[in-house]
């Protein structure tokens, strides 16, 4: 099972535009961008607070659709998908 | 026309291709970089998405004030101060639908499109902050 994970902005910076990655069955949203992040502890830590939950401003996206981060843990991964994580937007 | 493009556009042509039967007030949003001591401002977007969405906010604009035309045109990719940022284009009947259009098009795009900023500085760089953004997180 293949997913894509996508960076923007500030996370981008940290982490590259996109991450492909094999998974195993029953990960959730939450548990796939720790697995995927940890390995840079920097990164980890902008996106994670020191309780391993999502920081408040981070913005979710399964296959376009906004995720609240409080159903992170409930939401989950399945082949194929695309997930995004990103900063608050700021266009304009 | 509903585009994120690194080209600028002709506002003018734009506006003259927006007046239609019914057309009584065009109304034009134009954001530009600010000299805000910075070199250049660099934009970003999650493309795909952030079209999707501007498509959606034009739609429920011309729904909710009866517009008879909507351009939005985002940039993104390097600009130099002055230089266009965004082009909101609203065609309607009368100047309240327009003005009113204008306005919601605008917030809905600070308010939730995925498009950032870096502001470019002799020093490095700084992403400017989202008004809006936020994961939230249930309270229940």
């Amino acid at each position: 099972m293949t997913v894509r994970i996508r960076f923007f902005a500030g996370f981008r910076e940290l982490f590259g535009a996109d991450i492909v990655t094999d998974m195993s069955a029953g990960m959730t949203l939450i548990s796939l961008v720790t697995t995927q992040t940890k390995k840079n502890p920097v990164g980890y830590a902008a996106i994670f607070d020191e309780k391993g939950a999502f920081r408040e401003f981070v913005i979710l996206m399964k296959n376009s659709k906004r995720i609240d981060i409080a159903d992170a843990a409930i939401t989950p991964v399945s082949d194929g998908d695309e997930i995004a994580v990103f900063p608050p937007v700021a266009g304009g | 026309m509903i585009s994120i493009q690194t080209e600028d556009v002709d506002i003018g042509a734009l506006i003259n291709a927006s007046k239609r039967y019914g057309t009584g007030a065009v109304v034009v949003f134009n954001g530009v970089v600010r000299d805000d001591d910075i070199t250049e401002m660099e934009l970003e977007a999650y493309e795909d998405v952030a079209t999707q969405e501007l498509a959606l906010i034009a739609k429920d604009a011309t729904e909710q004030f009866r517009l008879l035309h909507v351009d939005i045109i985002h940039r993104i990719g390097r600009l130099k101060v002055g230089e266009n940022i965004l082009i909101i284009v609203v065609a309607a009947g009368h100047r309240e639908e327009a003005y009113a259009g204008s306005r919601f098009i605008i917030e809905g795009i600070k308010a939730g499109v995925p498009i950032w900023k870096k502001e470019l500085t002799k020093e490095g760089g700084r992403w400017v902050p989202g008004e809006h953004g936020h994961g939230t997180r249930k309270t229940s």
